[in-house]
Formats: C-alpha cells, sequence, structure tokens
C-alpha cells in the first residue's frame, strides 16, 4: 500500500511527465472538439509518437489522451450540437438547449465539473479495485482464462452501435485475423500467402489506425463542403451553489453508474453517458426540463462518460480485457511497451502501474483548469476545414504505421484496413468488436490449446472447472439473456391478457 | 431485389466459405507435436463455422426486417480512396514523402478546399514536420527514394 501510494505521489515529482500530461492534455481536448476525431482515433494516431518513451510515460500519455478526449467532445456538443465524440452525443440533448439560451459558459461550466469528479471519481475506484481484481485473477489458470476471453468476446454483442449478431460477426472476424502468421506450438504458416513479415502475425498498431482512423476519414468524407452553426461564447462560468446542489446527486449516482459500466468488458464511455443521462431523468423531480436544457442532463451524461474511462481500465490492466476501442489501444500499448497486462502486473510492475493511476488523476484536474480558462479557444479549433484536418490525419496515420516496425507492409495495412472498416461501418457493422477481437484472439487460441493440454484432450473438462462456468454462463447471459427476457415478459403479457 | 437486401450475408458466407478452404489446404502437424491440442487448422476452421452460422442469423433477420440500404457513396469518398491508390503507386514509384505531400494536397482540393496556397501549405508543411519529427526525435529511418535518398545520402 506504501509503495502504491508513494507511486501515485511521485507523479507529482516527474516534471517531465507533469510535461507530457500537459501537453498531452491539450491534443486531448483538441482531438475531441474536432467532430469524428475521437479519443479511439487519437489514441491510434499518437501510438506510434510513444514508441521512444518508457512505458510510465507512454502509457500516461495514452490514457490522458482518453480522459481528456472524452471530456472535450461536449464542448462541440454544447456549441455546435456536434458531439466530438460520441460519448458526449447524450450532452447535446441539454448542452445545445442550454447554450441557445445564451447561457453556454454555464452548460460547459457543468460539463467540466462533472466530468473531473466523474474521471477521479472511476480514478479512485481504480486504485481499489483493480488490486482486488487482480488478487483473484491470479487464480486463474488457462480454463478460466479461456472462459473470461469468451466472456468478453460475448460482451461485443452490445459493445456499440449496430445490431448484437453484426458485432459477434466482426468479433469472430477479428479473432479469425489473429490467426494469421505462423501458429504458435507448430510453426506452420496461416494465412500468410508467402509474406514473411506476417510470421509474427499482424500487428495490432496498423491495424487500429486503420480501423479507427483511416475509415473515419472515408466516413468524414461525406461531410467535405458542409457547414456547421456555432453559437457565441462569451465566458466559461463556474456553476453557482445553487447549481451544485442541484446536481450533487446526479454526479454521484452518473459517476457510480460510469464506473461499473466502464468496468464491464466491452462496455464503454458511449453506452454509460447514455444511461448517466436516462438515470438523471428517471430521479429528477424536473423531468419536463430534460431536453430543453436541464443542467441535470449535462452532469448525468458528462460526469458518467468520464467515470468510465476509469472504469474500463480495470479489465484492461488486470485480464488483459479491454473495455472499450480506446482501452483496445492503451492494452497494444502496454504490449508494445513490454508491459504484461494481467494480474502480475500487479505484483511486477506494482510502481509502473499506480504512476499511471496518478497520471490519470493530475489529467482530470488538468482538463478542469483548461477546459474552465481555455474552452473557448478549444472550440475555435472545431472550425478548422475538415478540408485541412483530414489530409494531416492521413499524413499522421501513414508515418506513424510505418514507425512503428519500418515496414512498408505496415502502411499498406493501414490502407487495406481503413476500406475495411469504412464497407463494415457502410453497411451497419461497428468496427471496435473487429479490434478487440484481433487483441482477444490470440488468448482464446493460447488458452484453449492450454486447456486441451491440461486436460488430455478432453475439452468438455473446461466445464468442471467453477469459475470457468461462472463466466460461461454470463457469457450465455449477456448473449442470450435479452431474447430470454423477452420471451419471458411476451409470455408473461400474453398470459395477463 | 432478395440479392440486394441479402448482400451482406452472401459476401460473408462467401469469405467464410473461403477461408475454410484455405485453412484446409493448410499442413497437418504430426500427432506427436500436436499431442493433446488441436491442429493449426481446426480453430480458424471452427471460426468460420460459427460465422456462418451467426451469419444466418443475420440473413433470417434480414428476410424479417430489410435493412436500409447506404446511401451512394460521394465524389469526395470515391476520389479518397482513389488517392489510396495513387499513395501506393507514387510511394513505390517516387517516394513516400512526395506520395504523402501529392494525396494531401489533391485530398484538400477533391474535399473543398479553394484556397490553392493553403492546400499547398498544408501539403508540404506538414509532411515535412512530421518527417523532421520522426528522424530527429524518435530516429526513425524512412524508406529510400528521391527526397530520402537525397537527405540520407
Amino acid at each position: 500500500m506504501l509503495e502504491a501510494l508513494s507511486a501515485l505521489g511521485s507523479v507529482l515529482f516527474d516534471p517531465y511527465l507533469l510535461f507530457l500530461i500537459f501537453v498531452t492534455t491539450i491534443i486531448g481536448i483538441v482531438i475531441g472538439v474536432l467532430p469524428g476525431l475521437g479519443a479511439t482515433t487519437g489514441a491510434a494516431l499518437l501510438l506510434p509518437f510513444t514508441l521512444t518513451m518508457n512505458p510510465v510515460h507512454a502509457i500516461a500519455v495514452l490514457a490522458t489522451i482518453y480522459v481528456s478526449a472524452t471530456f472535450a467532445g461536449s464542448i462541440t456538443a454544447i456549441l455546435i450540437n456536434t458531439p466530438g465524440t460520441s460519448a458526449a452525443a447524450a450532452t447535446t440533448f441539454d448542452g445545445f438547449p442550454l447554450a441557445q439560451r445564451g447561457e453556454a459558459g454555464r452548460a460547459l461550466g457543468i460539463a467540466v465539473m462533472s466530468s473531473t469528479f466523474g474521471g477521479i471519481f472511476s480514478v479512485i475506484v481504480l486504485c481499489f479495485a483493480a488490486p482486488l481484481l487482480a488478487r483473484v485473477a491470479y487464480e486463474f489458470r488457462p480454463p478460466e482464462y479461456f472462459a473470461l476471453t469468451i466472456f468478453g468476446l460475448s460482451m461485443l454483442a452490445s459493445i456499440s452501435s449496430g445490431g448484437a449478431v453484426k458485432n459477434l460477426i466482426g468479433g469472430v472476424f477479428g479473432v479469425w485475423l489473429s490467426t494469421i502468421g505462423a501458429e504458435r506450438v507448430t510453426a506452420i504458416e496461416r494465412f500468410m500467402f508467402g509474406n514473411y513479415e506476417l510470421y509474427e502475425g499482424l500487428s495490432f498498431v496498423p491495424v487500429m489506425i486503420g480501423l479507427f482512423a483511416m475509415s473515419e476519414l472515408l466516413v468524414q468524407s461525406r461531410l467535405a463542403n458542409s457547414a456547421v452553426e456555432f453559437v457565441k461564447l462569451k465566458a466559461v462560468s463556474l456553476p453557482s451553489m445553487e447549481d451544485y446542489k442541484k446536481i450533487w446527486k446526479t454526479v454521484l449516482r452518473s459517476s457510480g453508474i460510469g464506473t461499473f459500466i466502464g468496468i464491464l468488458p466491452a462496455e464503454g464511455a458511449t453506452v454509460a453517458s447514455m444511461i448517466g443521462y436516462s438515470e438523471a431523468k428517471r430521479w429528477s423531480k424536473n423531468k419536463d426540463e430534460f431536453g430543453k436544457g436541464a443542467i441535470e442532463g449535462i452532469a448525468g451524461a458528462e460526469s458518467a462518460n468520464n467515470a468510465a474511462t476509469g472504469g474500463a481500465m480495470v479489465p484492461t490492466m488486470v485480464l488483459g480485457i479491454p473495455g472499450s476501442g480506446t482501452t483496445a489501444i492503451i492494452l497494444v500499448g502496454l504490449m508494445v511497451h513490454g508491459l504484461r497486462p494481467g494480474p502480475y502486473l500487479f505484483t511486477e510492475q506494482v510502481t509502473a502501474v499506480y504512476q499511471i493511476f496518478g497520471s490519470m488523476f493530475v489529467a482530470n484536474i488538468m482538463f478542469l483548469l483548461m477546459g474552465l480558462y481555455a474552452a473557448k479557444l478549444f472550440a475555435r479549433i472545431s472550425l478548422i476545414p475538415i478540408a485541412i484536418l483530414w489530409p494531416i490525419v492521413f499524413a499522421l496515420s501513414v508515418i506513424g504505421a510505418y514507425a512503428l516496425n519500418s515496414s512498408l507492409l505496415d502502411v499498406w495495412i493501414v490502407l487495406i484496413f481503413g476500406v475495411i472498416g469504412f464497407l463494415a461501418r457502410r453497411f451497419g457493422f461497428a468496427v471496435a468488436p473487429i479490434a478487440v477481437g484481433l487483441i482477444l484472439g490470440k488468448m482464446v487460441e493460447v488458452n484453449l490449446q492450454n486447456s486441451l493440454k491440461i486436460f488430455e484432450g478432453a475439452w468438455w473438462q473446461i466445464f468442471t472447472q467453477p469459475l470457468a462456468v461462472f463466466f460461461l454462463f454470463l457469457a450465455f447471459l449477456g448473449l442470450c439473456g435479452p431474447q430470454l427476457f423477452k420471451l419471458v415478459t411476451s409470455g408473461a403479457y400474453s398470459k395477463r391478457k | 431485389m432478395i440479392l440486394k437486401q441479402q448482400l451482406v450475408p452472401i459476401v460473408l458466407t462467401v469469405i467464410s466459405v473461403v477461408i475454410i478452404y484455405l485453412a484446409l489446404q493448410l499442413k497437418l502437424s504430426p500427432p506427436m507435436i500436436v499431442g493433446d491440442s488441436m491442429q493449426p487448422r481446426a480453430f480458424p476452421i471452427f471460426l468460420m463455422v460459427l460465422n456462418l452460422i451467426l451469419t444466418a442469423i443475420l440473413a433470417i433477420q434480414f428476410f424479417k426486417t430489410p435493412p436500409e440500404q447506404p446511401e451512394p457513396l460521394t465524389r469526395a469518398t470515391w476520389m479518397s480512396m482513389m488517392l489510396m491508390v495513387v499513395f501506393y503507386g507514387l510511394t513505390v514509384s517516387a517516394d513516400m514523402f512526395i506520395a504523402i505531400s501529392v494525396v494531401m494536397f489533391l485530398m484538400s482540393l477533391v474535399w473543398g478546399e479553394r484556397r490553392i496556397l493553403v492546400a499547398i501549405a498544408n501539403a508540404v508543411l506538414t509532411p515535412l514536420l512530421i518527417f523532421l519529427l520522426f528522424d530527429m526525435v524518435l530516429r526513425i529511418r524512412f524508406p529510400r527514394g528521391i527526397i530520402t535518398n537525397w537527405y540520407y545520402g
């Protein structure tokens, strides 16, 4: 515990780390306010820049991008009715109407205070929950890990837009992508087509850049030549005491909801903000105000989406199962920098882990200050013409992908997966399940192989392991629960009729 | 009409079947190496069978509720994809940075930028700054081409 506390505190005495967090917070806010460029795309683009940093600094940079971009999505949501990130979509419901009433500063003030509280709340939960979960995860053997990854994959069904079946198809496709390269035990080459650069498998980073950044570029090309309406902002004012009295319960409740939803594998800030918003409305005494500029609506959505950032880091670091698209990239960052995600991270790299948590804490304070004093400036950035912005994203994507392994193949992979991601999105498939499937794929196959070895080929023995059965049951519930619930309720309804 | 409605399941089925075929072409490993585990082809085949089942469910869903047809691609989208091909050609034949600059410039115009000088400045300065950052700070060496040959000597 003492080691953890000193590691948390050491962040404050590392001027270079503080400088990195400061700069990255600015970059994260810029990324967040630019519609289309969310935390996930931003983290994918910045990952190659972290290659020469030490692991703690690198992951701190990615985590800072995550928290600051998630908050910054609210700036454009309030001022131009366009959420900078999907997690800020619920903020538009009340943020923009309040801004139209001439209270843009108040709306931003509520958003930044709620986001900061949600973010800090979730980091505190992260500091306590992660080591506890890690202690449980020590007991996991290959069958449990296999069942856990199946549970993680089953949660893909609800990871983002698109239907559950489409998300699962994307996830399975992603797992298949992980089989490209030489098989681990036999070294038999699979789907390499004679290209020996694929021997170790597909590099995660170019696939991520392609799926998130390049496909977004093609999606955004639809908006070429479009204009946006901008609400004038005088100054960002702090919420009044009256406002605090009105929102404190909502902020507290939504922070809890957001953190819990973030912890669930494959659930993220977008789901959290929607539930945070709807719960704020459900518990509010002024339900009629919602949709017309209710400050509780802004507080509910914003505290929940930022609370989900800390929550999503729990399964990412403890179990190696990403809680969202951005944490999938942070997970790749951990691997690239030689930090093995999993329970052993909490015994082998305690200092590093708590420094990363500490960095997230500091990042929340930094975006609070920047949100209060420079929101107007950041909001202006959202007016950069997309005809200038997206060519820059193109350049960053291809150069960043090349920089990882100095391989042109990685650049082609970015382009190919950019088109694949775009076509997938065009037909209603989300790209995050493909990315998560690719990351979890190796874990699934390796743990299945090891389980088969342990049980001497008797795969059904997996079902004799209580923890494995528990996770598989959760996976079953995740996949079939909604349908079963519908069946049961429709049966009860027709009986009553 | 049905073909249009079921286009996605058809494409997914074709992809899955092709992958299963490719997996069946993979070499078999001797039993003493594989032991109690599975052959390298087994896992991809299992995945694609799973995908075929999910695709069948998707096809049934599409029969019940036909999916919305996506809007036709805009000119800017088509041109952006074409520019990726141009980028490949220029990188292989000339230089990666020439390719990036040309593509950035053309992309700006395709996306509606009418100020030629701004588009040129963006296309020249951005790759230059990124190149200097990666070369000097991150010590990355870029692929040989007209400009990099001149720079590296």
